[in-house]
């Protein structure tokens, strides 16, 4: 561009020529439907002549266009073809044949999709379906060559494989990334800048900005030795505490998690200690295979410990109808529904869910596997547990509460205070009881006979002198450890559990997922399709299902969960539809890099941040974002450079908080009220009070603000954060004129620009804006920033598309 | 075979480069440098195919629409039938018997265990026939009555689900779980918007609390947020963060927005990413609708027979009747969905919602306001393009329901709702319950078949807007078959 001559006649031309593009474009229809584009399009598919690969090329084919009619569910199975398995296509399984293998000529198949007449045309024109030019000859050619079949490639076990050699490349992703690069003849781009590498792998990392001070010596630090200097910075951000808040987020999105019931009513819930149990087990590094257990399981192991217990809040995260009128079982199945399908879709990448009325169409799952798979989580009850501080003896707390409690008792019952404090009580005229507060008064009210113990220590507490000194001062030591021992015994924070029920519920196969219609009774199981099951008691249970989960033997966990990470460093998987690796999901754009990971991660040890060190030292994830020519790969699907990423609304506020110099960093505990906008609790069936948080807490990170499900807070709404109804596994990016609003006139975020605005009268511009996008500014951004105010200035710095992005 | 969310990210940035690309050479006063970035832009035009501008621009429908906009009033809590549109003598002559076991066989209600009661209860209404189809139209709705020519009634329509808050998801997005995507973000998803500075998908809301099930009823679910519904204020800004913070002026305003835009273009030049550009289109929307959104809520351009019409005493009170005429003013400016909710219409016969009193107040509130929003529609030459639905998530019982007072359960089988413009047939009487109004005796109406329906007047094919999502094709009208009820037409 440094050589455009900028003559007007030219961008004249220019215009003309773009307008004419326009008017062209403005003809083709929007995607209405899913006739989405194939990642790295068209070209990444292979020249027809060379050997088909079945998964690849044509399994996809087939399950777009074929199996709603002909796949995998019985019942809705047309001309009793089916085109999932070799024998049915052939006709080996007694059915109809459509394909004669090695002979295209003889085969109904390539008949019916060559087809001119409209009857016979396969797909049905109705269906809105067409298969392309190539699609047509692929799936020919496929035929010609035997029309093998294979299983479907995520439920064969990884590959195991070294990475390729690439001469000067020694990080194992960038081998895989390069060679595949190099056979498009492109290179990776460059390495950002330093300053931008320290902003991306905090963000990632911890999901707070990185301080000026920071910044400047990771500078130095980088020009001196830049190896030394990135992995000492990746251990720090690893060993944070921040960075359990950071990818806890990443999980609570899976589990759905919020502080409410959800449905209409949606009265919140206490559930906090399972999001720091989240958080905590990230920050201790906690085996990817143990946190399964745990959270699926973890009320079933030997001996469970109270955390251990805590875990298993992941599948109570579902919602609970309040609403008057309901069949409570309707919606207890209902939240059952709601476990099996996030079981499937976190765990295994596959939409099980969608054999609750069916038969799959798609992928082989039977709709009794569906409810076997139910049956392990149909047989819990749902109570809500006492969570205790760490160090609580409960037994030894329980006693200190018993003999505190009867020390009362017999001095508030010994005569002679029994008759101080009745002679006190007869002297009280009504002017004074009214002073003394409401519940001495009721106390008051009650016959000496009628009153409790809380009764009478609440008098013996206001009848103050009427009591001699030392009586009184051993009252208050009584008082003190009866109150401790109340406070940590029985105003404890609680949390929802599982509970496995001593006699199971029978689980029946629910025709058309409808609990008013059981069928045939189900014993628990898993999916046939996927590596075998075993069970260590008569019955198998949640710990059965959990362990078959984490089986080294399984195919689809490992990949599913790296690709999950590697999703949040690039934008997007290496799988794009990450939530299914079932027929109709996505092709792997690097399956030779997810396998390797997969295996690597579970070799590992299943060590999560050894995933993520891995992933961040690569010079893939090191490159810079900048885009210089996308007239190739304009999605970006091989990686030539990284990928600038709006920030998810949680990280939108905490990065405004730290810029302004604002943030509490306090970890944990029950989640507080930042303020919102007036009016927005009154959205739901039920207006919810906002008791808005003082001090510290009103500046705590977005992962703490309270999530009730019906009225989520609306800073966090506008930004996709997800509103805990389903498991999300991937959060939309959308970029609207409501977060435009949000950021410029929020009462919170203009609260934010006034104390950027002390930071700029206090550190200048300059500071402020590396705050807010650790790079320094050119001189022609300060010039802009100059001419305004100093609230103004704040204020844009903290609306720049930069602030609230990852470069 | 890649998820929906790509398609949309695809669409997202191939928008940005248009809209950069129009910026750029028609609305900015850009000097040299930004010919340079012009002709940045315009080279990655040629690169990939452009989809879209934004994510409201107006779309090609997918054959010849009938209508351009809908206005539903959404009459939540699930109105009677029999105290409104439905006269049953029969029923009234039954009132206070058990109703034939036949009718209630294998059938579940709610508050089964509790309130549900099975005796008849005769309506505590009088009817009267209005118009040249000789409508049978309660005392309740004088109204109505009166513009029932205009109306297309259905006496038939069905719902699956029997509590409040599934019921109205069904109706709102064809499904009973919360967060997929309701009927207004469907179709400004597929039809965009044709007002630029306002959001295509507008909730208003009135009457004693918000409908149940919150803010999930104009979720956007699996489809982008930018098709979520806005909720229009009725206290504070009319759209949340609208106000320009107090100590601002309006210049301080207008630098930050310019501010922001020329530092966001050089980043955008610096890196290349579209991201940018669509933010800088979305920061002016939102500086357009700080001015347009109280030009919208400003009424005093409105005459004072136009408010007399709806029944507006104080322009400035918000109020059901005020809505009907926002919901007016919106469709003037191109708005594409405005969804009206107005609570309560729960009659259980409780202390606070029963039929003696209760009910006679809510239709009060509404039938003024509703008939003359059809009529300003129509007197403006807007109707023919807007369709208007009134209708709540559900019916009530033909058995009474005796708490402090008497009321009716909800009731799933059969209920009513009127559709009106935007191509249906006015005058209209459909479908036919028995005796008591309790089931279709013929051409039932299901919940699926009105959002087949109401997708066929906008120009959309209901088996073709589909997005994919977890491996489905999730749609409107689901999995089983909708159908597009013609007799409703013109």
């Amino acid at each position: 561009m440094s050589n455009f001559s900028g003559s007007k006649y030219a961008v004249f031309g220019l215009t003309t020529c773009v307008i004419a593009l326009l008017s062209l474009l403005a003809n083709l229809n929007p995607p209405l439907h899913g006739d989405e584009p194939t990642p790295a399009g068209e070209d990444s598919s292979p020249a027809v002549e060379t050997t088909i690969n079945f998964s690849r090329d044509i399994s996809p084919i087939l399950s777009e266009n074929c199996f709603s009619c002909h796949g995998f569910d019985e019942a809705s199975r047309e001309a009793d073809l089916r085109l999932d398995t070799f024998a049915g296509a052939t006709g080996e399984d007694g059915g109809t044949a459509g394909i004669v293998p090695n002979d295209p000529n003889a085969s109904e198949l390539v008949a019916r999709i060559l087809s001119d007449d409209a009857d016979m045309l396969m797909p049905p024109p109705d269906s809105g379906r067409k298969l392309s030019a190539k699609q047509v000859q692929l799936l020919t050619t496929w035929v010609s060559q035997g029309a093998q079949y294979s299983k479907h490639w995520s439920f064969t076990p990884p590959e195991r494989l070294m990475p390729p050699k690439v001469k000067g490349v020694e990080h194992p992703i960038d081998r895989f990334i390069v060679s595949r690069l190099a056979q498009e003849k492109k290179s990776p781009t460059q390495r950002a800048d330093s300053h931008t590498l320290i902003r991306r792998l905090s963000l990632d990392l911890s999901g707070l900005p990185p301080s000026v001070a920071e910044i400047e010596q990771f500078e130095i630090d980088a020009a001196a030795d830049f190896d030394a200097a990135y992995s000492q910075l990746v251990d720090k951000l690893l060993a944070s505490p921040h960075y359990g808040e950071r990818w806890g987020r990443w999980w609570l999105d899976q589990a759905r998690y919020a502080d409410s019931n959800g449905y209409s009513i949606d009265g919140p819930r206490q559930i906090w200690s399972y999001r720091d149990w989240v958080v905590n087990a990230l920050n201790n590094d906690m085996p990817f295979d143990q946190f399964t257990v745990e959270q699926l399981a973890g009320d079933l192991l030997p001996d469970p410990t109270q955390q251990q217990k805590i875990a298993t809040g992941f599948h109570r995260n579902t919602q609970i109808n309040q609403e008057g009128g309901i069949d409570r079982e309707q919606f207890r199945v209902d939240s059952v529904f709601d476990r099996v399908a996030t079981t499937g879709t976190v765990w295994l990448g596959l939409s099980v869910g969608c054999a609750q009325c069916h038969d799959h169409k798609f992928d082989p799952i039977s709709q009794v596997e569906y409810y076997r798979m139910f049956a392990f989580l149909n047989d819990q009850d749902e109570p809500s547990m006492k969570v205790y501080g760490p160090n609580v003896d409960v037994e030894l707390l329980k006693q200190d509460f018993e003999r505190a409690k009867s020390q009362l008792q017999d001095m508030v019952d010994q005569s002679e205070n029994v008759d101080a404090v009745s002679a006190w009580a007869e002297g009280i005229d009504a002017k004074e009881k009214e002073k003394l507060g409401k519940r001495t008064a009721q106390a008051l009210d009650k016959k000496p006979s009628d009153r409790t113990l809380d009764h009478k220590r609440s008098l013996f507490k206001a009848a103050g002198d009427a009591i001699d000194e030392k009586t009184r001062e051993e009252f208050e030591r009584l008082e003190k450890q009866f109150n401790d021992a109340d406070a940590k015994l029985n105003r404890t924070a609680t949390t929802l559990v599982m509970k496995e029920r001593d006699e199971p519920r029978k689980t029946m196969l629910l025709i058309k997922g409808d609990f008013t219609r059981p069928d045939k009774e189900v014993s628990p199981g898993t999916l046939s399709v996927l590596h075998p099951f075993e069970i260590s008691s008569d019955r198998a249970n949640r710990m059965d299902l959990a362990r078959w989960i984490v089986s080294p033997e399984n195919p689809l966990t490992a990949r599913v969960i790296v690709n999950r990470i590697w999703l949040h460093y690039f934008g997007r998987g290496i799988v794009e539809s990450e939530n299914d690796f079932g027929l109709q999901g996505s092709v792997p754009t690097h399956p030779e890099l997810l396998d390797w990971l997969a295996n690597r991660f579970v070799d590992g040890g299943w060590s999560m941040k050894d995933m993520h060190r891995l992933i961040v030292t690569s010079h893939t994830y090191q490159q810079s974002s900048v885009n210089h020519d996308e007239r190739f790969d304009p999605g970006n699907y091989y990686l030539t450079r990284q990928q600038r990423l709006r920030l998810d609304a949680e990280i939108v506020r905490d990065v405004a908080l730290s810029a302004s110099a604002l943030l509490a960093p306090d970890l944990g505990g029950p989640p507080v009220y930042p303020p919102i906008p007036d009016g927005v609790m009154g959205q739901g069936q039920v207006k919810r009070g906002w008791n808005t948080s003082k001090g510290k807490d009103r500046y705590r990170r977005g992962l703490y603000t309270f999530k009730f499900r019906a009225t989520p807070p609306p800073s966090l709404n506008v930004f996709d954060a997800p509103d805990g109804l389903s498991t999300c596994t991937r959060r939309n990016r959308s970029n609207t004129p409501l977060q435009a609003l949000t950021l410029m006139n929020d009462p919170a975020f203009f609260e934010f620009a006034t104390s950027l605005e002390k930071v700029i009268k206090r550190d200048g511009l300059i500071t402020a804006f590396r705050r807010c996008t650790s790079r320094t500014p050119t001189e022609e951004e300060l010039n802009v920033l100059i001419k305004m105010d100093t609230l103004n200035a704040a204020r844009t710095l903290l609306n720049l598309d930069e602030t609230i992005t990852r470069e | 075979m890649t998820s929906f969310q790509n398609k949309h990210d695809q669409l997202q940035s191939e928008l940005l480069k248009r809209q950069t690309r129009r910026h750029f050479f028609s609305r900015c006063q850009m000097g040299i440098g930004s010919m340079a970035l012009g002709s940045l832009m315009a080279d990655r035009a040629m690169a990939a195919p452009a989809m879209s501008e934004n994510p409201m621009q107006p779309k090609p429908s997918h054959f010849p629409a009938k209508a351009k906009n809908v206005i539903f009033l959404f009459m939540a809590g699930g109105p009677t039938q029999l105290e409104t549109f439905e006269h049953k003598p029969e029923l009234n002559k039954r009132s206070g018997q058990p109703i034939p076991q036949s009718f209630i066989e294998g059938k579940r209600f709610a508050f089964m265990d509790s309130s549900h009661r099975t005796n008849l209860l005769g309506a505590t209404q009088k009817f009267k026939q209005y118009g040249s189809n000789g409508a049978w139209v309660s005392d309740l709705l004088p109204h109505t009555g009166k513009i029932i020519d205009e109306l297309t009634l259905v006496k038939t329509c069905k719902t699956d689900l029997f509590n409040h808050a599934p019921a109205k998801f069904f109706m709102n997005t064809g499904s009973g779980q919360f967060g997929r995507p309701s009927m207004g973000s469907w179709v400004t998803y597929g039809l965009g918007s044709e007002c630029d500075d306002l959001p295509g998908f507008l909730v208003l809301q009135s009457g004693p609390r918000g409908p149940r099930g919150g803010a999930t009823l104009w979720n956007s679910g699996v489809l982008p947020t930018s098709y979520q519904g806005v909720p229009l204020r009725n206290q504070g800004d009319p759209i949340l963060n609208l106000s320009t913070p107090e100590s601002i002026s309006p210049e301080q305003q207008k630098h930050l927005v310019d501010a922001v835009k020329e530092l966001n273009l050089k980043r955008l030049v610096e890196t290349g990413d579209q991201e940018i550009a669509t933010r800088i289109n979305a920061y002016e929307l939102a500086y357009k609708m700080q001015s347009s959104a109280p030009k919208l809520m400003d009424t005093s351009d409105e005459s004072a027979e136009t408010l007399d019409l709806y029944g507006i005493k104080d322009p400035n009170e918000a109020s059901y009747a005020r809505n009907c005429l926002l919901a007016r003013r919106l469709v003037q400016r191109g708005v594409r969905f405005i969804q009206l909710y107005h609570t309560n219409w729960d009659h259980h016969g409780g202390p606070t919602e029963n039929l003696q009193e209760h009910l006679p107040k809510i239709c009060k509130e509404i039938d003024q306001a509703s008939s003359a929003l059809i009529l300003d529609l129509k007197r403006r030459g807007m109707l023919e393009d807007t369709i208007v639905i009134w209708g709540g998530e559900f019916g009530r019982t033909p058995m009474g329901e005796v708490r402090e007072n008497t009321g009716r359960n909800h009731h799933i089988d059969a209920f009513t709702m009127w559709f009106a413009g935007g191509g249906f047939k006015p005058g209209t009487i459909y479908g036919e319950t028995d005796e008591f109004g309790f089931a279709p005796v013929e051409n039932p109406v299901h919940v699926r078949d009105i959002h087949a329906t109401l997708l066929h007047q906008l120009g959309l094919d209901h088996e073709k807007l589909s997005v994919r999502f977890q491996g489905l094709d999730f749609r409107l009208t689901g999995v089983e078959p909708a159908h597009v009820v013609k007799d409703l037409l013109a």
